[in-house]
């Protein structure tokens, strides 16, 4: 199987997409899920979530942040991954909910608010707002990588206000929240703004699906590495969730859990950089 | 006349070794294969025989050795075990065939693993393959899960002329064999030159084809004559003891998937990355256990100290590993039970609270079962803790199959032709069993084989 890159466009200064086939993951893919990136032999086993699926082909957005994310960086519309695995995870129950948010502030969040609010949007009894938060208006995604076509509301919000409302998603969820009317929230994105958002729903009664990012090797149930503990209960995100009821997350050890290889990551992208410049 | 003594195996030296993960015994040469194999008695009645689950042609390979026809000892071995060279290391041959070697019961048994593995090595240096005649019969089984149990069905069913589709959920086809068990136990290029005969006689391997994930056990059902399940038990077990948040804290199967599947003894060359501090502690003596520990102590651990609740010698590793594991500087901790694990405020592991045992009665199995000793807790200062506590069945696929019948504890419910409740799927090895042995599950695919051949005929 080739996973070919067949579309390679930056959303903003650090986030970039690609289209890449991968027909399995495409076939069988439910928002919810995620899948797994290999792009090199010796690489590693990378979660991503996925935007959309057109054909045999999926949509990753993907922030440069370390090795993995900056190797892919370089490579250009022709590149073959080594594999592209999934889709993984288990989808919380798409349904009909009536009011449903979704909000994000990060690439993953972003590409999960789309597939989502896509899939949501196929209940007619469901109306759909998607929240979009960025620090600036220079991190707005370009039109047509927007959540606007794929939801009955569209909010884009700027911490600094520079373009569309000022404020996190949390300050919009707020404002909604007071002025009632909403059924069922999701939410992907940072992790740290998910606990807050945890504790601001329950406050008002307002179940919330949360998208707990953790570190994942197999992806498959088999090394713990992704636990998180669910009302006390260890689950595994990778096969679990990895959205989870976001009241009874333990947000703490979660928070703590996904920095572990901290200094490991950041010896990699060193020596990743090293080569780049040619070992000097 | 005194009975020779075993021809003793060759191995890197404790020192060296825990420097690298190369293969810690060395290997006999002809000459040493030739003059252990000689020792061999021939019984009439060869008992050794009895204790392999596949029933290996133990005294006609032996013979065959002693008289350097290591190609006919090759081509016989291999007519009932696909991976001879990996059994030999890993098969706990104390309890199996070794163990019943008459030779055994006044000196030495015949180090009939050892000799297995030189075999295979040396038809591999020398090119021998076994190229058995395949008769096409036309009909597809599909296999799920590329562990011992499914390479030895794939194998046995491909002889028979089936058309055989094995289904890998991960990057790299072998189950424990390929992500549990460390190089310096079972060398990478045995692993793939092992595997590669299965691609040779024709067995298709897909790796990252999750069934009831991105391949429909449904579709499979319709798809193939018959199915075989040998999704291995994978599943990571905790003690459900304060402290398993912390950072720090591994399941074996975590550190030992980093370590083999991932290279991270490699890292950065290799991207996944492992912490592995200068103290570290194992829960649990178990081969996991002891496999784990000794990676710590390869990645570089000062200190490594295995913390048991009952001694070495009733402990359920090999006694290979114990004596190895000794050699190598682990610290056995016996008759200890972990109570609690305790960090800092950054969620690092720091020590961990250990109470003291002592035995009293039998449990259920009938060893000695240790208890608590009151008011005896202590503490352990640790950087990093690995939990082997053994594993349950693997969850992804049972999730995805709630029509299957299976137990409270997640093993696969099977009658005694291996087929589960559903026509035409068939079970086995750890899947069915909880954690077992290579040997064992590679006797039940080849139950299993046969069982399935009966089906479909
Ligand atoms: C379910 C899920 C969905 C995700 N979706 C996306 C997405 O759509 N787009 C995106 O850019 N990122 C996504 N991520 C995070 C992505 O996996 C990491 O950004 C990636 O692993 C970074 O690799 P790196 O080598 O570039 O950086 P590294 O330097 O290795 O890591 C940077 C940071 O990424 C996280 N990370 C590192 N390794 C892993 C790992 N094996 N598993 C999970 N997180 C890890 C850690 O927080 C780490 O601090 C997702 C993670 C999960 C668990
Ligand atoms: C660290 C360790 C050391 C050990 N040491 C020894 C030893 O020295 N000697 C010994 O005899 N035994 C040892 N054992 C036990 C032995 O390895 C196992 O009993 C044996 O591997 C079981 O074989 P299996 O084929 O049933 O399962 P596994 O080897 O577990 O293989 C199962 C395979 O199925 C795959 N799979 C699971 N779900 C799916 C799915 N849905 N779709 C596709 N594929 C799937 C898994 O990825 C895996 O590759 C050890 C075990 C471990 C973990
Ligand atoms: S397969 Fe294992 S038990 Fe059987 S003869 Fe070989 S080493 Fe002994
Ligand atoms: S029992 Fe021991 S001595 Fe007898 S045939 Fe088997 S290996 Fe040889
Ligand atoms: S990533 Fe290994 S169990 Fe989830």
């Amino acid at each position: 199987m080739k996973h070919v890159i067949t579309r390679k466009e930056d959303l903003n200064a650090a986030d970039y997409l690609i289209d890449v086939v991968a027909p399995e993951v495409a076939k069988r893919f439910v928002p919810g899920n995620f899948c797994v990136l290999i792009t090199v032999p010796n690489g590693e086993r990378i979660p991503m979530s996925i935007q959309k699926v057109e054909d045999d082909k999926i949509t990753l957005y993907i922030k440069r942040l370390g090795k993995t994310s900056r190797e892919l960086d370089n490579w250009n519309v022709g590149d073959a991954l080594h594999a592209v695995i999934g889709p993984l995870g288990t989808p919380p129950p798409i349904k009909k909910y009536g009011n449903v948010v979704f909000l994000s502030d990060l690439v993953c969040g972003h590409a999960e608010n789309y597939a989502m609010c896509k899939e949501l949007g196929k209940y007619e009894m469901n109306h759909i707002t998607s929240v979009q938060s960025f620090p600036t208006a220079a991190d707005v995604y370009p039109d047509g990588e927007l959540c606007d076509t794929v939801c009955d509301k569209f909010i884009l919000a700027t911490e600094d206000g520079s373009r569309g409302v000022k404020g996190h998603y949390l300050d919009v969820m707020k404002e909604m929240l007071e002025a009632g009317e909403v059924d069922q929230v999701f939410a992907g994105g940072g992790i740290p703004p998910l606990e807050t958002l945890s504790i601001l729903t329950a406050k008002y009664n307002v179940p919330v699906y949360t998208t707990v990012r953790q570190i994942m090797v197999d992806a498959t149930g088999m090394c713990g590495s992704c636990r998180v503990f669910i009302d006390g209960e260890q689950k595994l995100a990778c096969i679990d969730g990895p959205m989870f009821d976001g009241h009874k997350v333990d947000w703490p050890s979660a928070i703590s859990r996904l920095g572990m290889f901290k200094a490991k990551e950041a010896e990699a992208l060193g020596c990743f950089n090293h080569k780049l410049n040619g070992g000097k | 006349m005194a009975m020779k003594k075993r021809v003793p195996m060759r191995e890197q030296a404790p020192e060296e070794r825990i420097k690298n993960f190369d293969s810690v015994p060395l290997g006999y040469s002809k000459e040493e294969a030739i003059e252990e194999a000689a020792r061999c008695i021939q019984c009439k009645n060869p008992t050794c025989e009895s204790g392999c689950p596949v029933r290996m042609k133990i005294k006609e390979i032996i013979d065959k050795i002693a008289h350097e026809d290591f190609k006919g000892a090759f081509l016989l071995s291999k007519q009932d075990n696909a991976v001879p060279a990996m059994t030999g290391r890993v098969c706990p041959q104390e309890e199996q065939c070794e163990g019943v070697c008459v030779l055994g019961k006044k000196g030495d048994p015949i180090n009939i693993g050892k000799l297995f593995a030189f075999v295979a090595d040396w038809a591999r240096e020398s090119n021998i393959v076994d190229q058995p005649e395949i008769k096409e019969n036309g009909k597809k089984v599909a296999i799920v899960g590329a562990g011992p149990a499914g390479i030895t069905c794939a194998v046995d069913l491909r002889k028979m002329g089936y058309q055989v589709t094995m289904f890998e959920a991960l990057h790299l086809a072998g189950g424990v064999l390929q992500y549990g068990i460390p190089a310096f136990r079972l060398p990478r290029d045995v692993v793939d030159y092992e595997l590669a005969f299965l691609e040779e006689i024709g067995v298709d391997i897909q790796v990252n084809r999750i069934v009831g994930q991105n391949v429909g056990f449904d579709e499979l059902r319709e798809e193939y004559d018959a199915v075989y399940l040998a999704t291995g038990a994978g599943a990571p077990k905790f003690m459900k003891i304060p402290g398993e948040k912390l950072k720090g804290v591994y399941s074996a199967n975590e550190f030992l998937i980093r370590v083999n599947l991932m290279k991270a003894y490699q890292f950065p060359d290799w991207d996944t990355p492992i912490i592995c501090g200068d103290k570290v502690g194992v829960i649990g003596c178990g081969n996991v256990a002891l496999d784990a520990a000794r990676a710590a102590k390869r990645l570089g651990s000062k200190e490594v100290y295995i913390l048991y609740r009952r001694t070495k010698a009733t402990a359920p590793a090999r006694n290979e590993e114990i004596h190895h594991a000794v050699e190598e500087g682990i610290i056995f901790q016996e008759m200890t039970c972990p109570s609690k694990m305790v960090g800092d405020k950054d969620g690092w592991l720091t020590h961990i609270n250990l109470i003291k045992t002592r035995f009293q009665g039998l449990d259920r199995s009938g060893r000695p079962k240790p208890v608590n000793i009151d008011d005896s807790e202590f503490e352990m200062e640790l950087d990093t803790l690995i939990v082997a506590l053994g594993t349950t069945p693997n969850r992804l696929f049972l999730n995805n199959a709630p029509e299957l019948d299976t137990f409270d504890w997640g093993g696969i419910k099977t009658g005694d032709n291996f087929e589960t409740n559903l026509p035409g799927v068939f079970a086995g090895g750890d899947a069915l069993n909880g954690g077992s042995t290579v040997i064992a599950a590679m006797g039940n695919g080849r139950d299993a084989a046969v069982a399935i051949d009966e089906y479909i005929k």
